[in-house]
């Protein structure tokens, strides 16, 4: 359920790079973000959203930390690392060619 | 900067990993808890967004999962988790982990055992430097031939050794025999070993004149100096001669013999022509300098024979040393102990296989009794691949306990074998457990654990289906029925192998004990006596000391006869001596007639109980002056005079200068050894120990007793003091040990073997039981549902013992034809019955339906005691 192409796994990696270059947040937060900003059009299922912190974290492109949150509990917030930073201006690239190039197909086709 | 974070997550993954979980739970649960509240403030009721987020959630097993792999620090976690599984596993489920256990230990153990053995007699370097650069020479081995190579050869230094030969030397009480070697100047600076204490040789201490001097082994020299570094600069007494010492080797420098005790130089003196020229050296070894090629320095070699050849003081035939060649001296050593170890080698490592098996079907029972459990698992998000992984797992950490518990076995095992191997085998001192074995060991146990968890693991992968969670035990499947026929139709046809093996074997053992020697055995004291150089200086010297002797003997009570020859039948001296027979000229260039010659005093063939068939025996009166006389076996009459009459004819040993008549015919015996004489010997002499051939160093006695010899073997040593000082005497042996001797290495071998394939029939027995108890399991339903519909306890009876003998017969029909093909390599051990005999190939199958059947009795006890209404409720 959690895998469905490379592709996918992918652009979710840069969504959430994308998403905590402004501030640090937990997980959950990363998720109701992800679905506001795409308005409602993207949900990433957690069976895919944890795998993907974890992996990123274990990339060494986000750090995870607990802290307090807004509800005074202990949470995980994940936030980027200066390799994350690289890692986001290498990825959004690529993005921006991938889907120009894809545009450019689809307009003269 | 990257690895050493990744380093820190790794560690923190691996060994802070209740940290690691906690958090992940932590995060999971928090990010459960966030939606609830979400839902709730949206409106939904407590209970339905509990539900809801739940659902939205999906398994949290699978994404903690995928977690852990995302980390990439799965693997470690995994493995840690099926240890931790399997061992519990091992101590929840106890017997059958423990049959496992114990199975495992016996196959690796003597797999380990018999590998240290083949390890260091077959494969293992000599413990020289570069041995790969030493050579053994082929086919001429005489001084004179050794001498002219090594001052001439430019490729290779060569080096020379009689052999072990025992000296007299002065002992406590009275003088005591030693074994040393002569050997070449330059023997241990070839063989690259420098002395511990002292010196070696120097060049010249082999020619004429040189000082006497001598090196001692560390055995010798602790035994006998106490280590002492003094030692050196004493004198050695070795046949009333004294040596000086000047050396002692390093522990552990056992060559040309592990007997060796000591080493003086060979003499090489060109003007006695028969020493140079005549009596061989027993080693001749070559080291290739460096850089040269074994062929470059085996075309000098061959180049030199031609020239050699011309040298002798007499015409060599033109045949001489063309067969003379280098062979690399570990190859020369061990040669003779090549099948005998491969065949050991070969009878364990089926052994292993057949725990193997059954340790696999082990594995297998227990996995489809964790069929419910495997499939949980499988539906709480476990992957196929990973159960597979947990399965291979649990068997190797099973097979590391069994490797480990079957090293331990090992060190015993190899003390056993050390025991039942024959003295004689090569390089037998330096096997031992080390480094190798154990790499060995470990290497066996992981392959091993591989191979018999390949298998469950294997079936599991496809096997995990939500139909065994929802507890469906219908009738076995065919993949169970065709696995169980593997395993059976496998461990039946290894045990077969074993049992042809040993029933060839045995059987070789069982002729050789009842070859009639020739002799009887019984009752007859033997020893051997070493007069020491002086007393044996002469023929009539050494016959006036025999005659005192026996007189000595013969005054014991109970002695029958007291007689001495010169070698004892059954003992490997070689006593061929080159003859002239009259009737049966053979032109000089022929080879000539070989006699196997025993010297011997008047009543030695009536001691030893060989009949006379026709003439005369010697007398008292066959003495030195008198006409030389011999006597001759059944078999040398039969073949040189077939129906004539032998008795009058002559011969003549071509060391002598006169002809001898054959005064009589005796029966045969088997003097070489009890498989007969080897191709070369053409026939059998006695000569009267008074008008020798050559005047022995050393006799043999043999005192034959009626009743019991008593204490007569302690006593022998004072009573032969009693009339000569001078004189060492050892191995003393009843008559039966040295026929025993004879026979021990066949004996040793069958016993091995044969113990092998007992072990190995124990192993196939309860791993039958166990492939058809598990099947009986397996089918309760099955056989409930034929019990209710009628079918006979006999029915039952003949399905159940039906499959397993039909396997069982497969098995060993297999089995055969392997046997059929592998009894040709061992051809060369068997004696007194064909490779392909008929009782070795049909015994076998028999036992192992026996085995069949004995192993299915308990599972059709079980099937018979199935109660239909049960089987079918529970199924």
């Amino acid at each position: 359920m959690s895998k469905p192409a490379a592709l996918v796994q992918g652009t979710l990696y840069l969504l959430i790079l994308k998403i905590l270059e402004l501030e640090p947040r937990t997980g959950w937060a990363i998720s109701q973000r992800l679905r506001q900003m795409s308005n409602e059009t993207l949900q990433a299922s957690h069976g895919s959203l944890y795998p993907a912190l974890h992996k990123l974290e274990h990339e060494g492109w986000i750090r995870g930390e607990w802290r307090e949150s807004a509800g005074g509990r202990p949470s995980k917030f994940y936030s980027l690392t200066r390799a994350g930073r690289r890692q986001l201006q290498v990825e959004a690239d690529n993005w921006a060619r991938l889907s120009a190039a894809i545009n450019g197909i689809l307009e003269s086709a | 900067m990257r690895f050493l974070q990744e380093l820190s997550l790794l560690f923190r993954a691996v060994f802070r990993r209740p940290d690691v979980e906690r958090e992940m739970e932590a995060e999971l649960a928090g990010h459960l808890e966030c939606e609830v509240r979400q839902l709730i403030a949206s409106g939904v009721p407590p209970a339905e967004a509990r539900r809801r987020a739940a659902a939205g959630m999906g398994r949290i097993d699978s994404i903690k999962e995928e977690c852990r792999d995302a980390r990439g620090t799965a693997a470690w976690e995994q493995l840690r988790q099926d240890a931790s599984f399997g061992a519990r596993l091992l101590f929840k489920n106890r017997a059958s982990p423990a049959v496992a256990l114990a199975t495992m230990a016996l196959g690796i153990g003597s797999t380990t055992a018999v590998f240290s053995i083949v390890d260091t007699v077959l494969i293992r370097p000599l413990p020289f430097p570069r041995p790969d650069r030493l050579y053994w020479v082929r086919d001429i081995g005489v001084r004179g031939a050794f001498d002219t190579l090594q001052a001439n050869s430019r490729l290779a230094e060569y080096a020379a050794d009689t052999g072990v030969r025992a000296f007299n030397t002065a002992g406590r009480d009275w003088p005591e025999r030693v074994k040393g070697s002569e050997v070449s100047a330059n023997f241990f600076q070839t063989l690259g070993v420098r002395p511990l204490l002292g010196r070696g040789f120097a060049g010249g201490e082999n020619r004429p004149g040189a000082a006497r001097v001598a090196v001692l082994s560390y055995d010798y020299w602790t035994r006998r100096y106490g280590a002492r570094r003094d030692a050196i600069g004493q004198r050695l007494p070795l046949d009333e001669v004294g040596y000086e010492i000047v050396g002692v080797m390093p522990a552990g420098f056992r060559y040309p013999a592990p007997e060796a005790s000591f080493w003086v130089p060979m003499s090489l003196d060109p003007r006695d022509i028969g020493e140079y020229w005549g009596s061989g050296i027993a080693g001749f070894f070559a080291r290739l300098h460096d850089g040269v090629t074994p062929e470059a320095a085996e075309a000098e070699l061959r180049a030199w024979v031609t020239n050699i050849r011309p040298m002798f003081p007499w015409r060599m035939p033109d045949a001489w040393g063309v067969g003379a060649g280098l062979t690399e001296l570990r190859e020369s050593l061990v040669a003779g102990a090549r099948t005998r170890g491969l065949l050991l080698f070969g009878v364990a490592g089926l052994v292993l296989l057949i725990a193997i098996v059954n340790v696999a079907n082990l594995m297998i029972g227990q996995t489809a009794a964790r069929q419910r459990e495997l499939a949980l698992r499988a539906s709480l998000g476990a992957t196929p691949g990973r159960l597979a992984r947990q399965l291979l797992t649990e068997a190797v950490a099973l097979a590391a306990a069994g490797g480990i518990l079957g090293t331990a076995l090992a060190f015993a095992q190899l003390a056993a074998l050390k025991r039942l191997l024959p003295a004689a085998t090569p390089r037998l001192a330096e096997v031992a457990i080390d480094g190798r074995v154990l790499a060995f060991a470990a290497a066996v146990s992981l392959g091993s654990g591989l191979l018999f968890g390949l298998l469950p693991a294997w079936r599991a992968r496809t096997r995990q289906s939500l139909a065994a969670l929802e507890g469906s035990r219908a009738t076995s499947g065919g993949r169970a029925v065709r696995t169980d026929a593997a395993l059976v139709v496998t461990e039946a046809a290894f045990a077969t192998i074993l049992l042809v093996g040993a029933g060839l074997l045995l059987r070789t053992f069982w002729s050789m004990l009842h070859v009639d020697p020739g002799f009887r055995p019984e009752a007859v004291v033997t020893a051997e006596l070493s007069p020491g150089r002086s007393a044996a200086a002469s023929a009539a010297k050494s016959a006036a000391l025999y005659q005192q002797v026996r007189d000595r003997l013969a005054g014991y009570p109970g002695v029958t006869h007291a007689a001495a020859a010169s070698s004892l039948p059954l003992t490997p001296e070689i006593t061929a001596v080159a003859t002239a027979i009259e009737d049966h000229p053979i032109p000089p260039q022929d080879p000539q007639l070989v006699l196997w010659t025993t010297e011997v005093t008047p009543d030695y063939l009536d001691a030893l109980g060989v009949p006379l068939l026709r003439g005369r025996r010697f007398t008292a009166a066959d003495r030195r002056g008198a006409p030389e006389v011999a006597l001759i076996s059944r078999a040398t009459a039969l073949h040189f005079w077939p129906g004539g009459d032998p008795v009058g004819k002559r011969l003549k040993p071509f060391s002598n200068d006169e002809w001898r008549t054959i005064v009589g015919v005796v029966d045969d015996v088997r003097s070489y050894s009890i498989a007969g004489p080897p191709g070369w010997i053409s026939g059998e002499i006695y000569v009267p120990l008074a008008q020798p051939i050559w005047v022995p160093q050393t006799v043999s006695l043999a005192v034959r007793f009626r009743g019991d010899p008593g204490a007569f073997e302690k006593r022998l040593p004072g009573m032969i003091q009693e009339v000569c000082a001078a004189c060492a005497v050892n191995r003393i042996a009843p008559l039966d040990a040295v026929v025993a001797r004879a026979v021990e290495t066949p004996r040793s071998t069958a016993w091995l073997v044969g113990g092998f394939a007992l072990l190995a029939l124990g192993l196939a027995a309860a791993g039958t039981y166990g492939v058809v108890n598990h099947g009986v399991v397996r089918r309760t339903r099955e056989l409930g549902v034929r019990l209710a519909l009628g079918a006979g306890r006999a029915r039952l009876t003949a399905l159940v013992l039906g499959a397993t003998l039909r396997y069982t017969l497969v098995g060993a029909a297999i089995g055969l034809a392997v046997s059929w093909g592998l009894a040709r390599s061992i051809r060369t051990l068997l004696f007194g019955v064909a490779a392909h005999d008929v009782v070795s190939f049909v015994v076998p199958p028999l036992v192992l339906i026996a085995m069949g059947v004995l192993a299915s009795l308990l599972p059709v006890r079980r099937a018979l005691r199935i109660d239909p209404a049960q089987a079918l409720r529970e199924g």
